[in-house]
């Protein structure tokens, strides 16, 4: 889940990892940096989201290698997005979440299908197992022009209340805020069950 | 008594549907009805067992679910019974409640524990208790747990193919002592000491077995089952909320606690754990 | 009600298919109910859908029964309606018998048993039951197509009811949170209309009108606040 503020966007993951109904582990990585205003959330299936994380990793490192900057969160999501589209007729089961601040200081948000259509909004996107519990969450708690700090409130209570509501998520909630001045990080003490 | 002769066919058109045994009259005059299992209204297709697995399968455009997925368990001891269950509900895997209470009191000797269909174990339940109590005015004595699980698993056996679903382990204390029994809506029944049901039975068994033996005293035995439900609820993405224990003595059962999970696994992340190597 | 149909092609061999009796539909709609100490309130949407179809803005799915009662019928529309009227004819036959109310306890249980006397066949709705119990204190009781039910605090049920429940966990329930502020009248019907304005953006089954029961000691108040209607 990733929400927009003012200057300043979060992106959210629960930590869970398993197969159906049984966990597996409680500390997977599911949000990567990109670079520091850059941010993917890969929700889905696990064995594709480390390959992607890993692929683009090595796609952003030839960019910034070639071009001597940091690639900007819009240009990253159209990458992701043919990434994802050059696998149209077996494709990666991973539906991704991009969060990040441009260069002019606005807060960027998009999500994707498994295809790559992207998905821009203007308060918040969500993905994964838990998807209409955080729409309805972030739906009743959202509002526009949140500090950061009520940012991160505003997204770590939808998160917690959504991740209650699935079985398949939550063990543990990560929140990443993103500014100007760099990225507050914190790992939420969650329900276990 | 509530006449209704003035009914056409004695309680009208639209209500032949109720069974007999709802009626009040009749449950009061206790004739052969009150034993009698109630009927169920059946669609009118050429085969109605089909059609309703139909409805609750995935293909079905209009799925009915159904509440499942469960850790329930319970063992004999010493100094009685425990019996632990979980108490999360769930519609795939939305969660429907975390508060659903698994355990059934039957009559203050008698539990039933939950784990399938949760409208089967409490309806199937709820007429095991009133048919427990209508033999108890019959005999002037309480049923022995081995002839009221027996009953439930008669009643349910009936129903054999229907699509029932339900394990339930039915716990009491009678003339012979402490007893325990596995009931399921197959029509199995079982007899035994320590038994563990549901989609996180598994991961309780683990837990169970590596700590059980017969002689544990009542705190041993009521940590021993928190331990087992908690460590299922947390492998167990079906089974969650709080942990609910009973304990069956003599004169009768007893509730011990309701925990929730959470705050026992911060409470045990805080114990000492022997080191690996 | 056509259970065989003649097969429609150009082979020479007649042969009778089987049609699937399918007699389920879901009308969409969502309905909430939240238990506060000494009121209740039980809402509901009005629209009434079926596919991408909208059937009707104002059909109401909550039903203010004769014993005090509020019932709240998601799923199925006519079977909502047959099992309302089940319910009610039940209540008259209890005020013959006993020359009293039900109490919404009794009923709770009454309705579980109606609802599993259907197990075979079920009636497609996902009830929810509110009201006052015997010591005027709010109470709710959510049910399963089959009768399997449970004594809440609030439960919002029906298309809408994934999206709803876990808001309601965090405003009502206090999840997450440090300062738990009493729960009145005032703000649990805000919090209802927050809820359903928030569902009607994202759950295309919700919408046109929000219908609020709010039942204390003094009676039953029953109010109506547009939503959107696309």
């Amino acid at each position: 889940m990733a929400m927009k503020g003012k200057n300043c966007v979060a992106i959210a993951a629960d930590r869970r990892f398993g197969v159906q109904l049984m966990t597996l582990s409680t500390d997977f990585q599911k949000i990567f940096e990109i670079n520091p205003r850059t941010y993917i959330g890969l929700p889905g299936l696990a064995t594709d989201v480390q390959t992607l994380s890993e692929l683009f990793r090595f796609k952003t490192n030839l960019y910034k290698l070639r071009e001597e900057r940091d690639i900007s969160p819009k240009t990253f999501s159209h990458m992701v997005s043919s990434t994802l589209y050059e696998k149209r007729f077996g494709n990666y089961f991973c539906e991704p979440v991009i969060a990040g601040i441009e260069k002019d200081g606005s807060p960027y948000i998009c999500s994707m299908d498994l295809l790559g259509c992207i998905n821009h909004a203007k308060d918040f996107v969500v993905s994964g197992t838990a998807s209409s519990q955080m729409y309805g969450t972030a739906e009743g708690l959202w509002e526009p022009e949140l500090e950061p700090e009520e940012l991160f409130e505003t997204i770590a209570q939808a998160m917690m209340s959504a991740v209650d509501r699935d079985a398949s998520s939550g063990w543990g909630v990560i929140v990443h805020v993103i500014t100007q001045d760099g990225v507050m990080t914190k790992t939420l003490k969650a329900r276990m069950d | 008594m509530l006449d209704l002769s003035f009914l056409p066919s004695g309680r009208g058109g639209a209500v032949t549907d109720l069974p007999d045994d709802q009626d009040d009259a009749q449950t009061f005059a206790m004739d052969a009805a009150a034993f009698s299992h109630p009927s169920f209204v059946l669609p009118s297709v050429a085969d109605p067992v089909a059609w309703m697995k139909h409805q609750m399968s995935d293909a079905a455009e209009n799925r009915i679910k159904m509440a499942k997925g469960t850790t329930t368990l319970a063992f004999k001891f010493k100094d009685g019974i425990i019996v632990a269950v979980d108490s999360r509900a769930t519609g795939g895997t939305y969660i429907a409640s975390q508060s659903v209470k698994k355990i059934i009191e039957i009559n203050p000797y008698l539990l039933g524990t939950m784990a399938g269909g949760a409208a089967d174990c409490s309806y199937w339940e709820r007429e095991l208790g009133r048919r427990c109590r209508v033999y108890e005015l019959r005999n002037k004595e309480r049923i022995s747990v081995a002839a009221a699980s027996k009953l439930l698993s008669n009643m349910v056996y009936a129903y054999k193919g229907m699509g029932l679903s339900m394990g339930t382990m039915v716990v009491g204390w009678d003339k012979t002592g402490p007893a325990l029994f596995y009931v399921d809506s197959d029509g199995q029944r079982l007899k035994g000491d320590l038994f563990s049901v549901g989609s996180g039975s598994t991961f309780a068994y683990g837990v169970l077995d590596s700590g059980y033996h017969c002689n544990l005293s009542i705190e041993e035995a009521i940590d021993l089952g928190r331990r087992s439900i908690y460590h299922a609820t947390f492998r167990d993405a079906a089974s969650g909320g709080s942990v609910l224990i009973y304990h069956v003595r003599q004169d009768g059962w007893q509730v011990i606690s309701r925990t929730d999970v959470t705050e026992l696994h911060y409470q045990y992340a805080e114990e000492p754990r022997p080191s690996l190597l | 009600m056509q259970m065989y149909e003649e097969q429609k092609s150009s082979c020479p061999v007649k042969v009778p298919v089987e049609c699937r009796f399918s007699p389920y539909t879901d009308n969409g709609g969502t309905t909430l109910a939240i238990a506060g100490d000494d009121f209740c309130v039980i809402a509901g949407d009005t629209r009434q859908s079926e596919g991408y179809s909208i059937n009707s803005r104002y059909a109401p799915k909550v039903y203010q029964l004769s014993n005090g009662s509020v019932l709240a019928t998601g799923g199925m529309y006519a079977d909502g309606v047959t099992l309302v009227k089940m319910i009610e004819q039940r209540l008259e036959w209890y005020r013959h018998a006993h020359d009293k109310q039900m109490s919404s306890g009794a009923l709770a249980q009454m309705l579980s048993t109606i609802l599993y006397h259907k197990r075979m066949f079920p009636y497609y709705v996902w009830n929810t039951l509110g009201g006052l119990d015997e010591d005027g204190k709010g109470a709710v009781y959510s049910y399963d197509p089959v009768g399997s039910y449970e004594k809440q605090k609030w439960n919002c049920s029906g298309s809408a009811g994934h999206l709803i429940q876990p808001f309601l966990d965090n405003q009502i329930g206090f999840t997450h949170q440090k300062e738990k502020a009493p729960l009145t009248l005032e703000r649990v019907v805000q919090v209802t209309k927050d809820a359903f304005t928030s569902a009607t953006e994202r759950d295309i089954y919700t919408g046109d009108n929000l219908e609020m029961f709010l039942v204390t000691q003094n009676g039953i108040e029953k109010t109506r606040v547009e939503l959107k209607k696309d």
